[in-house]
């Protein structure tokens, strides 16, 4: 009978160092996401790319390592989109769950907030929510995949200049530019600006304000907008704004030949909210689900399988910054945080589903990458037109009235 | 054994606590500690909100402008090579002054009317800190990254809650805590016999502001990133009044409890994934229960359940 | 001034959906004296409310104010009855246990929210969203028309219910005096419970309203409630007029900074807040306040 228990005794304690030996061998990725509060919206999609991108290694049996494939356990945290709570999360997953990467959050405050943690514990940091230029370039640690939203309007001054040069608009040009009161926002003008000083006689700015997220009423800001009579309206806001805005925007019969909501316009929820009043608006995003690459075919099917739904573009980038992270570990063959982040300095993602096809990090951390602007079609039909290589349809301008 | 101190040991115990606390650094894991730096500043906010709300009775969701300004002092100096500890007499200093200039105007309104005021000017002040650019509008602003100390900031946020316990302490046994409670009782009899109120509720304002605003100027050290929409925040003046109202308002233990469960709900719902979906819920139905059942909070149902224990002896005589 | 039609009629028809915000809020302050934060959910639950039927049985958001009225008058009466009359009244006036208890209150309708409609953005699009009609040579938007309309027949009913039905005559002596009003055999009890009741069909109103105008999420609300307290109290906390009064007066400040000030429009809720504190200090009986001293300064010379 001492045999027998004595039996048992060994078998636990082999199960037990089996489990914990197998626990030890697991790679701990830390998550802080707005899964509730104001972000929580694309935070929430932020977390099921997540879940989806390691869900995928972990079935195909683990992360290969070295030669052993070994099982990622993903700790997503919420920080109800409170910044304070956000970095004292990134700190818990650094400082407690010894995490060996940490998965950044959604939105430039947020983000801004958390990226000053991972410094401390020399824990690689990556971030697929933030594009605000403010936050890369000050640690080795931090890394993100969004491009500047500098970037973003410089883009679209390329796709406008285009259309200049082919005739379809006529200069001069005065635009409105109306920007949300955020770092996304102000990066937005900013690109602007650049452009307009460095190609100077086209364009020039006719009336500049920003206003309050979730405002209630913009008529004010409209009526301004209608008094400077511009002729081409470029906005940047959020989705709930961009709703009510483009709402008023239509009931006061408004008309400029180009309009832009910045990133915003193809988005699904946008086209239930306001029906024809999105056509022919022309958008520029991080990503597409209409760009021509064979990978992003594969992923399109790949995420309707799995959820049922067409991705949009925050799935998308969600999904490849889990991917690069994973990439970068395995190139680097264990998880001690010099080499992951040696890798992902000098990673190149050559299969990338971003605009480019390639997603490397620049010297500040942050990927730099092309945008592309969309301009939605009558009949929900969206096309890419820009960049040339990328084009699905021909830009409409100016728009119809 | 009550939740006064007058007694000796329970001084004693007091200064041993602290001591353990100041030691943390050296005896926890940094996520200890971290959590503990939540807790201290939760307490200075508390105790020092209920030095206004609790004695006085004046209720101002409207604290996170001291809080805002304490920070912004900070950082901004900060930027300009001023070593961040020196800024921190003169973010209490800005505080105070703040709160004068907002007392005078505010402070001739009674109950509710005062409280709606308050909300108004915490507002303003945040709208008007995303919309002017020194102050980096929304996009906020970053401490030079050599300011970083935790443990000193650590130690500095602990003694600043034992200030903060301490300073209330003393107060409520002075002669300014005497007025301050006349004047919540009533504040025409107190004027009646000869206490100016206003000059009393702007003094309790101005000591706790000057303590929120250090310890806004702290909060910017050590998370080294401010911006309007953290430290300006609605939500965050709510959570300054309920704090000492769940621990029991007016009481000296009661912001202190009341700030380590709000702490500790914090931080544990949060990190627990089947909990995080009902946050709101649990926190919600728990203010609503406390609402409804100990007004005076943990501190009052402590008193109840103490003096129904005593009475039981009785009760089973008389059975 | 070549803008000053516009601005006018701008400002009436905002002044028309910023008052439906604030007439729940002020039925229960005034009966009351409760600051009932959990107004703002209430909204949101009212929107989402009108999205369900929408949706569902594509009922037309306005037609479905006929249900969602009733019922939030019935959650009213059930909410009060079951939960805001156990608080232990300490004083006669208001106090932080109410105002506490209702922010608790206003969290669980979040959560509630979250869990049966989740954080998506949603919103409602029928045939007249988006059109538009020409009021006085300006262009605006008939949703906001629409709401307009409502609002003033709400002022008008509400009017017509506080002078002509007893219940609405009992609910103005309790608003003035409690005490005397049970001394007159009032059951303040009873007008209190009605009167959460109403005002809480008013949010509810409010927020199937402004969904056929604006995007929600279970967040949705919080920006108006701040808007809704200033307007009550410019309007004296006493009289529904004075609510339409300080709802126009508000909006006429935000569009007239607008048009005829190179203020930035960043810088408009500040206005909105700063206007609040004023009020407060300056005439804390409100507009309804001001325009009685006024009369008493002119009928005394």
């Amino acid at each position: 009978m001492i045999r027998n228990s004595l039996r048992a005794i060994i078998g636990i304690g082999c199960l037990l160092a089996g489990v914990s030996f197998a626990h030890a061998q697991e790679i701990k990725i830390g998550a802080v996401l707005p899964i509730t509060g104001k972000e929580s919206k694309i935070g929430g999609a932020y977390k099921q790319a997540t879940e989806l991108a390691i869900k995928e290694v972990n079935d195909a049996g683990g992360l290969d390592l070295g030669g052993q494939k070994r099982k990622i356990n993903l700790i997503l945290l919420d920080d109800t989109s409170d910044g304070a709570k956000s970095a004292q999360l990134v700190e818990q997953l650094c400082a407690q769950e010894k995490v060996d990467a940490v998965i950044g959050g959604y939105g430039s405050q947020l983000v801004q907030a958390q990226s000053v943690v991972p410094e401390r514990y020399g824990i690689p940091y990556i971030s697929g929510g933030a594009g605000a230029r403010g936050i890369y370039g000050r640690s080795k640690w931090v890394f993100g995949t969004l491009s500047p939203v500098d970037v973003l309007s410089q883009t679209q001054m390329d796709f406008l200049s285009s259309l200049v040069a082919a005739g379809k608009l006529r200069k001069p040009l005065k635009i409105a530019l109306i920007t949300e009161n955020t770092e996304h926002g102000k990066d937005y003008v900013q690109g602007i600006h650049d452009y307009l000083k460095a190609h100077p006689g086209t364009f020039s700015i006719a009336v500049e304000e920003s206003f309050e997220l979730y405002a209630p009423d913009f008529k004010p800001l409209l009526t301004r907008v209608q008094n400077a009579k511009a002729d081409l309206f470029m906005a940047d806001a959020h989705l709930e704004d961009f709703i009510s805005m483009q709402r008023t925007y239509t009931q006061m019969g408004l008309t400029h030949q180009m309009l832009t909501y910045g990133a915003r316009g193809s988005d699904a929820a946008a086209r239930k909210a306001l029906g024809p009043a999105t056509d022919y608006i022309f958008a520029s995003g991080w990503w597409s689900d209409l760009l021509p690459y064979p990978q992003v075919k594969a992923f399109n099917a790949k995420w309707k399988t799995a959820t049922g739904a067409e991705p949009q573009w925050y799935h998308a980038t969600a999904y490849e910054t889990v991917r690069v992270l994973l990439t970068a570990i395995r190139k680097a063959g264990s998880v001690k945080p010099d080499a992951v982040r040696s890798a992902l300095a000098s990673v190149e993602l050559k299969d990338s589903i971003l605009p480019g096809g390639v997603l490397k990090f620049t010297s500040t951390g942050q990927a730099v990458l092309p945008f592309v602007v969309t301009q939605n079609k009558p009949g929900d039909k969206v096309d890419i037109v820009w960049p040339r290589e990328a084009k699905t349809g021909d830009p409409v301008a100016p728009i119809p009235r | 054994m009550t939740l006064r101190i007058h007694s000796r040991r329970d001084t004693a115990i007091a200064v041993a606590a602290l001591l353990v606390l100041l030691a943390a650094p050296k005896i926890f894991p940094r996520g200890v500690v971290n959590d503990l730096w939540s807790v201290a500043f939760a307490i200075v906010l508390a105790a020092s909100w209920n030095i206004l709300g609790g004695f006085a009775g004046q209720v101002s969701i409207g604290y996170s402008a001291f809080l805002g300004i304490g920070a912004y002092t900070t950082a901004l100096l900060s930027l300009k090579g001023i070593s961040p500890w020196l800024t921190l007499p003169l973010a209490a200093f800005l505080g105070a002054a703040f709160s004068v200039l907002i007392g005078l105007p505010t402070f001739r309104l009674r109950g509710p009317y005062f409280t709606i005021a308050t909300i108004g000017v915490s507002e303003a002040v945040r709208v008007l800190a995303s919309g002017v650019s020194f102050t980096g509008g929304s996009s906020g602003l970053r401490m030079p990254a050599d300011s970083y100390d935790f443990v000193s900031n650590y130690v500095a946020i602990v003694l600043l809650a034992a200030a903060a316990v301490g300073i209330s302490w003393v107060i409520r046994g002075s002669s300014l805590g005497q007025a301050l409670a006349a004047v919540r009782q009533d504040i025409d009899a107190a004027e009646a016999v000869g206490i100016d109120s206003t000059r009393v509720k702007l003094r309790a304002h101005a000591i706790s502001a000057a303590m929120v605003s250090i310890a806004g100027g702290l909060f910017a050290m050590n998370f080294q990133y401010i911006a309007p929409g953290s430290v300006f925040d609605f939500r965050l003046s709510l959570s300054i009044v309920l704090m000492p109202i769940v621990g029991g308002v007016g009481t000296i233990a009661g912001p202190i409890l009341g700030a380590i469960i709000f702490s500790y709900m914090q931080i544990k719902l949060l990190s627990s994934p089947a909990l995080r979906d009902s946050y709101l819920f649990i926190y919600g139905g728990l203010l609503m229960l406390i609402m409804i059942f100990e007004p005076k909070g943990l501190v009052g149902l402590w008193m109840r359940l103490r003096r129904s224990v005593r009475r039981a002896p009785a009760a089973e005589i008389a059975a | 001034m070549s803008s000053l039609l516009p601005v006018l009629v701008n400002s009436l028809l905002a002044a028309g959906l910023y008052a439906t915000m604030a007439y729940g809020l002020a039925m229960i302050y005034g009966v009351m004296r409760i600051i009932n934060l959990a107004h703002a959910g209430v909204m949101m639950l009212g929107a989402y409310a009108t999205f369900t039927l929408f949706t569902r049985f594509h009922m037309d958001p306005f037609l479905s104010l006929l249900v969602v009225v009733p019922l939030f008058y019935f959650l009213g009466v059930l909410v009060y009855r079951a939960i805001v009359r156990r608080l232990p009244r300490a004083s006669a006036g208001p106090s932080m246990e109410s105002l506490l208890l209702l922010f608790g209150l206003w969290l669980v309708l979040q959560n509630l929210a979250y869990f049966i409609w989740t954080g998506e953005t949603q919103s409602i699009l029928t045939g007249y969203t988006m059109k538009s009609i020409e009021v006085l040579g300006v262009r605006v938007g008939l949703p906001l028309v629409f709401v307009f309309a409502a609002s003033a027949a709400s002022l008008l009913f509400l009017n017509l219910f506080l002078r002509r039905t007893y219940a609405g005559r009992a609910i103005r002596a309790v608003t003035q005096n409690r005490d005397a009003a049970w001394l007159s055999g009032i059951d303040a009890e009873r007008v209190s419970a009605a009167a959460f009741g109403i005002g809480t069909a008013f949010a509810g109103a409010a927020g199937t309203l402004m969904s056929t105008m604006y995007a929600f999420t279970p967040d949705f609300g919080r920006s108006f409630l701040l808007k809704a307290f200033c307007i009550i109290v410019l309007g004296g906390m006493e009289s529904f007029t004075g609510v339409a009064a300080g709802a126009l007066v508000l909006a006429l400040l935000e569009n007239a900074v607008s048009a005829w000030t190179p203020i930035p429009t960043t810088f408009q809720d500040a206005i909105s807040f700063t206007l609040l504190v004023l009020a407060l200090v300056l005439f804390p009986k409100g507009l309804p306040g001001l325009a009685a001293g006024l009369s008493r300064k002119v009928t005394a010379r």
